[in-house]
């Protein structure tokens, strides 16, 4: 511990064995750590949601421009193929709306939830922190006066130093007992707390996206007859574009 | 011709009724003769091509028909077969030296080209040389060997083994003309900057040296054969142009070799439109090109100086001219040339162009959002899992390992790239060049119209011609482009549509690797409130909540916290008590509240009585004074006590002792006391000695002489309740809201102020003066 190089010269015994006090730093050190883990997940998940809004807004925002597009109103075909990609990118925007509702229901609020333990367990903590605290520095008084001569308001101070020690002591015990006790159930009953969370997210994430995928797996359908694979249109791409190049009104530089 | 002439002559005598018939015959002949030289020098003009063939049609077909006529007379009949037979024969002859030429010629050139790629351009592609563009020198030389060479073979089909009455060759060129005049378009469009950067490479001493080493390899073997025509790069690469333009003079002679009863008559005039056309394409292309070239050279390279030295006032006053124009067609709506389908084409040109560069902003975004998405939703999963899963325990099952997750996703935006993006980034690049001309389209079809009202000759003409090139190309070329354009975004639509459908696929599979057992939301809920319930029993939880709570409490109502004192608070007993055991000396005053802080300690209220009986604590602290309270004995930090001075606490606390006078005088205090005493449960027989000591002390204040009268007036005086309190203990009084209250006693037994005894619809108990207001009765 850091008080170490004050105590030079007066050789105390450790008033808190070492075991324990490591007991203590480990469970109290995993605690921490899931408090930090939570408290990042929170920020995440809410990163997360946040993108899943934007990303739904703005595959609408695609259709929507391509809808109040005036090239509509001259090509039944592209106006067909628009309104079905503005059908498709609704429904997907109405699943990601009721995916993050869900996400929100089992997943956030549980943490919040969670989350809201930790203080308790910090003040809890702390208060052990300042027992300790306490009897140390009682100890160190009765040690003191023990080392001393016994005259009598010696003795008198001593004896007053013990009273006072021995209630001190006791809380501490008693609270390092509680929290040793207690830390590691907290620390548990994590698992049991967010295994039905964790479901519900990645339940979430494949309802959302098989629907998806049926919606967009039908749109290709509905649109694409042909079935072109990808190299198909990448080839026929670049023909056009080739062929957008060779006309003389095209700027080549 | 002069054969067919002699013929005449020798049957004019016998058959002298058809002269007519025949002269007429003869003009025809002649007339076609000059037509074909007419067509072979004006090769150029596509639409004057085209009436003529139209009118040599229909000279046929009268023919026919003349053929058909029964009435024409047998001789004259047999005349003209026996005629045509003479003259098919010679023109037969004539044919086959025409094909002989065309195949021989086109097997040269093949061979010139085929030299050509073998010594000059292969070696130098291979040599890679930095700063040579092969392809800019020779941009598809190859194709057009290629192309060559498929139509060798397809002449040569035609003509090998087959009758010269069956040959057909028209067929041949109306059959390669597609391909054949894509590949010419592309090698005459390059060939200008194709010179320009020969002789800019020719100025250069090493590149000069490659370039003349091939050319002179080349010449070796042409001198082996005894042909030394190749002099230079230049009139290499001039080879396929004059080529092409040797078709149309090639194919016309042939036609014109060819009697119209061979089967080959008619494909060969298709065969010749069709060549004429492609020629005419490619000038029309190089023609335009100039003139776009002029234009984009306008707007781009130039720099303000440029635009300044080129302010003048012709190009000012020109500007101007263009703007009154255009207000005068916006206001006076004066007839304009008017050209549907080039607006119809701008128009679709606009929604495209409009298109797609929302389609690459929106999908850009969307894309970037889609990315975040992905990641921030990988991430918490798999943060959330490592919180809700023990490492050592079913790690291997969990399928997403954090290295392959990603991926999905990565390929995404790859292939989103490649097959949504790039195209159409590329073909948003490819925009401005037709708005610019379009642009000047406008301007110079505002010049047209102006010319057109002033009706100047000249400079209408010239006007009108730049206008009809610009526009004729345009609408052309729109057409082409917005078909393209058209097509491609819809392929990005659909490869974007494709994309995000095996994204989607992707992700599911992904995970529903890891799907769990249906759980209902309830079912969660339940199984996470009976979690959180054992956590919130945990001791340090609850130690914690009640602190909160009672914080809370302390924080919402501050007094009931005090009608709860661990110590029983002094007295009038213990005061008289005090006041006749201790001296005057002895007795100390607590200047202000004072909290126990240490063991032994007391606390003590402002203006309560204390006898000092140490002035030092155990550990010889004269900070620290004995004090005994008349109820109890402790430590009390001596900056809080001040000597006590009797007269001057009477005047100060006058109105506590006259309220505790009063107290004495209600029947009430008697039955609230002892609630009281067992409230606080206080140590000390303080109850038995009350009375008499109580009488003592009452004596003794009302002897010094406190207006008792007035605080009964006061003491009458009628409350009413602000808020509503609720008792907390049975030494309280509820109240409801407005009801009205007698106050007995303004203070408590201890002198607190704040608390108030009240008596209301027979019940009494303290209640908080800070929830009474006066009772006015105006």
């Amino acid at each position: 511990m850091s008080w170490i190089p004050f105590k030079i010269g007066q050789p105390k015994k450790q008033i808190v064995p070492k075991t324990v006090e490591r007991d203590f730093e480990r469970e109290y050190g995993k605690l921490q750590q899931l408090e930090e883990q939570t408290r990042k997940l929170q920020k995440d998940l809410k990163k997360s949601t946040d993108a899943d809004l934007a990303m739904s807004k703005s595959a609408v925002k695609i259709s929507l421009d391509l809808l109040s597009n005036p090239l509509c109103e001259q090509d039944q075909d592209f106006l067909n193929m628009v309104t079905a990609l503005d059908t498709a990118m609704k429904r997907m925007d109405a699943f990601n709306q009721e995916k993050v509702n869900q996400i929100q229901k089992t997943v956030v609020e549980p943490l919040k939830k969670f989350g809201s333990v930790f203080p308790s367990l910090n003040m809890a903590v702390k208060r052990r922190e300042q027992a300790l605290q306490d009897y140390r520095r009682l100890q160190a008084k009765v040690e003191k006066y023990e080392e001393k001569e016994k005259t009598g308001p010696v003795l008198a101070k001593l004896h007053q130093a013990r009273e006072e020690l021995r209630p001190v002591r006791d809380d501490f015990e008693a609270k390092n007992k509680q929290l040793l006790e207690e830390m590691p159930r907290f620390y548990n009953s994590r698992l049991d707390y967010f295994q039905p969370s964790f479901e519900s997210l990645v339940r979430a994430q494949v309802v959302y996206y098989s629907e998806m995928h049926k919606i967009f797996g039908d749109l290709t359908q509905q649109l694409d007859q042909p079935g072109h694979s990808d190299e198909q249109r990448e080839r026929e791409n670049e023909a056009k574009l080739n062929e957008l190049r060779a006309l003389s009104i095209v700027a080549d530089d | 011709m002069e054969h067919e002439e002699a013929t005449g002559k020798g049957n004019m005598g016998t058959k002298k009724k058809n002269l007519t018939f025949l002269r007429s015959r003869l003009y025809m002949l002649e007339r076609r003769k000059t037509d074909t030289v007419v067509e072979s020098s004006v090769s150029g003009d596509h639409a004057g091509t085209l009436r003529r063939s139209q009118s040599d049609r229909t000279e046929y077909n009268q023919k026919l028909q003349e053929k058909m006529t029964p009435q024409a007379g047998r001789a004259a009949e047999a005349l003209t077969q026996e005629e045509a037979e003479h003259q098919t024969r010679r023109m037969m002859a004539r044919r086959s030296k025409v094909i002989e030429e065309l195949v021989q010629t086109e097997r040269d050139y093949l061979k010139d080209l085929e030299l050509c790629i073998k010594e000059v351009v292969q070696p130098l592609r291979n040599k890679q040389i930095d700063r040579l563009d092969v392809d800019s020198l020779f941009s598809n030389i190859e194709s057009v060997h290629q192309i060559s060479a498929k139509l060798l073979s397809l002449l040569e089909e035609a003509t090998a083994d087959v009758e010269p009455a069956m040959q057909v060759i028209g067929e041949v060129f109306l059959q390669i003309k597609g391909p054949l005049e894509d590949t010419y378009k592309i090698y005459c469009y390059h060939h200008d900057t194709a010179h320009s950067v020969l002789e800019s490479y020719e100025k250069e001493e090493e590149l000069k040296q490659q370039l003349s080493l091939c050319v002179q390899s080349l010449q070796n073997i042409y001198m082996q054969e005894g042909k030394p025509n190749l002099t230079n790069m230049s009139s290499l690469l001039i080879k396929p142009i004059q080529r092409v333009t040797k078709y149309p003079l090639l194919l016309c002679e042939l036609r014109n070799s060819t009697p119209p009863s061979h089967p080959d008559f008619r494909a060969l005039e298709d065969a010749f439109t069709a060549v004429k056309d492609i020629n005419v394409n490619i000038n029309e292309l190089k023609r335009w090109k100039d003139l776009v070239l002029k234009y984009k050279k306008n707007d781009e390279e130039e720099s303000l100086k440029d635009k300044l030295s080129k302010l003048s006032i012709h190009s000012i006053s020109k500007k101007s001219k263009r703007v009154t124009n255009y207000l005068k067609i916006l206001t006076r709506g004066e007839s304009q040339v008017k050209d549907s389908t080039f607006n119809r084409e701008e128009k679709l040109f606009r929604s495209l162009e409009k298109t797609a560069r929302h389609c690459v902003k929106n999908i850009s975004f969307c894309l970037q959002h889609i990315q975040d998405a992905m990641h921030f939703a990988l991430q918490s999963v798999l943060q959330l899992q490592e919180i809700s899963c023990t490492k050592d325990e079913e790690e291997g099952v969990q399928p997403e390992a954090p290295g392959n997750a990603p991926y999905p996703c990565d390929d995404f935006v790859a292939h989103l790239q490649k097959l949504v993006l790039t195209p159409l980034s590329a073909l948003l690049s490819l925009f401005p060049g037709p708005q610019k001309l379009i642009q000047k389209r406008y301007d110079k079809l505002l010049d047209y119209n102006s010319y057109l009202q002033r009706a100047a000759g000249e400079e209408s003409d010239l006007a009108k011609k730049e206008y009809e090139a610009l526009n004729a190309q345009l609408v052309e070329e729109l057409q082409v482009f917005n078909q393209a354009a058209r097509k491609i975004l819809l392929n990005c639509l659909c490869s974007f549509i494709t994309l995000l459908r095996d994204l989607m696929g992707v992700k599911q599979q992904l995970y529903s690797a890891a799907a769990p057992v249906t759980l209902l939301v309830s079912n969660i809920f339940e199984m996470q409130n009976r979690v959180l319930e054992e956590v919130q029993n945990l001791n340090f939880m609850k130690d914690n909540s009640a602190t909160f709570i009672e914080r809370k409490l302390s924080f919402e109502k501050k007094k009931p916290v005090q009608i709860l004192p661990e110590v029983p608070r002094q007295t009038d007993t213990h005061r008289s008590k005090l006041l006749s055991t201790y001296s005057i000396e002895e007795l100390y005053q607590a200047k202000r509240k004072c909290n126990a802080t240490q063991e032994y300690d007391i606390n003590l209220l402002e203006g309560e009585l204390v006898a000092v009986m140490e002035q030092k604590d155990p550990l010889g602290s004269t900070s620290r004074w004995l004090v005994d309270t008349g109820l109890i004995k402790g430590y009390v930090y001596s900056s809080f006590l001040k000597p006590y001075n009797p007269a001057k606490v009477q005047k100060a606390g006058a109105e506590n002792r006259s309220c505790d006078d009063d107290f004495d005088n209600i029947s009430l205090f008697v039955s609230s006391r002892p609630t009281r005493n067992s409230v606080t449960s206080t140590p000390e027989g303080s109850i038995s000695d009350s009375s008499s000591s109580l009488s003592g002390t009452c004596g003794k204040f009302e002897t010094n002489g406190t207006d008792v009268d007035s605080f009964q007036e006061v003491d009458e005086q009628i409350f009413y309740a602000v808020h509503a309190f609720e008792a907390r203990s049975n030494c309280e009084l509820s109240l409801q809201e407005y009801q009205r209250v007698h106050i007995l006693r303004f203070c408590d037994l201890s002198g607190n102020k704040e608390w108030w005894l009240a008596e209301a619809q027979g019940q009494k108990g303290y209640v908080p003066a800070n929830y009474l207001g006066k009772m006015t009765y105006a």
